[in-house]
């Protein structure tokens, strides 16, 4: 099994734009320190169609009302603002950035784990080739390439785009590596409920039983030594 | 383009009770859910999911149906019920159906 950096095909250069904007890396800076309702601002705030800030405040009290920390309300507006950032692009626009913000989050979170790791253990857009298997056309949002603990991970918004081709790449990717005595483990990370994810799941019939899915609420596990590999 | 709607000219008025707040959330589910429907090939899932949510929402109401609620978290339901009103297009609806009952249990002090 060996990683390698997916062919910069049209598609890849005009999303490589997008996963540099600085916007992408703020918001995912902001989210790898949010709580859960602060996720769940950047998610409604990203999907809505009010642009309006006080409008959003008035949706989350908690967040902004006077008994909300200061401290913790400073992140809330940071959040926000980002957000409506993004909610102001058109709507092609809008949903490739939230989906580069996602795997930011998720490479940050990763990194935030086992700050001791060297950089290049976490790699964008990778590839991964066994001996003898045609290799994917898509290549991974996320890897950590570490010997004996290597995982792929990919990057969702919403549950709706949990499929079934996303499965059976992230499936067969771990069942090739098996093949080969190695270990590979397979990630799902979707910035969306565990229980829209589950419906999702549900009548799904390609094979994921042994794919992690970390919904929103679940994120944080990222950040936990070996988060991606358990 | 992102916009103010009519809902802004004409706010939902915001409930006093949990169990009303709940039942708004569920009303505006529902109505999601039948402009998600408009996508044939996701009719399935939509089903499920404003039955998991209506589910989740529906245990709230149960349990704290005639509890108080502070007006701002009235506000706040009445508010998300609002901007889920102001969605138009089917495959923006099918994303609502899982963000406005987040926000919703949020504002009523539950985990989604």
């Amino acid at each position: 099994m060996r990683f390698q950096d997916a062919a910069p095909d049209a598609r890849a250069i005009v999303y490589a734009g997008i996963q540099a904007d600085p916007l992408v890396a703020r918001a995912g800076e902001l989210l790898a320190h949010a709580s859960l309702e602060q996720r769940i601002l950047a998610r409604a705030v990203m999907n809505g169609e009010t642009t309006e800030a006080d409008a959003w405040r008035a949706m989350f009290p908690t967040l902004f009302g006077a008994d909300a920390e200061a401290a913790s309300r400073e992140i809330s507006e940071g959040i926000l603002a980002a957000a409506l950032s993004v909610a102001e692009r058109g709507e092609q626009v809008r949903s490739q950035f939230r989906g580069a913000i996602v795997e930011s989050l998720t490479e940050r979170l990763l990194r935030a784990g086992e700050p001791g790791r060297p950089a290049a253990a976490i790699r964008r857009e990778r590839r991964i080739l066994f001996d003898g298997v045609p290799a994917e056309i898509h290549p991974y949002d996320v890897t950590v390439e570490v010997d004996g603990a290597a995982v792929a991970l990919d990057c969702k918004w919403g549950a709706r785009g949990i499929s079934a081709d996303v499965l059976h790449q992230l499936d067969d990717a771990r069942r090739h590596a098996a093949d080969d005595d190695e270990r590979l483990g397979v990630v799902l990370v979707v910035f969306d409920a565990a229980r829209s994810c589950a419906v999702r799941l549900d009548r799904q019939t390609a094979p994921h039983d042994q794919t992690r899915v970390i919904a929103i609420e679940d994120l944080d596990e990222l950040a936990s030594p070996s988060g991606a590999a358990r | 383009m992102p916009s103010d709607g009519p809902a802004r000219d004409s706010p939902t008025p915001p409930p006093a009770t949990v169990g009303a707040a709940a039942r708004l959330a569920i009303d505006g589910l529902a109505a999601l859910g039948e402009l998600g429907e408009e996508i044939d090939d996701e009719w399935q899932y939509i089903e499920d999911l404003v039955d998991a949510w209506r589910t989740r929402l529906e245990a709230v109401e149960d349990a704290r149906g005639e509890e108080a609620l502070a007006a701002a978290r009235g506000v706040a339901v009445a508010r998300i019920v609002d901007e889920a009103g102001l969605i138009a297009d089917p495959h923006r609806a099918i994303d609502w159906l899982s963000t406005l009952p987040q926000v919703a249990l949020v504002a009523l002090g539950e985990r989604p």
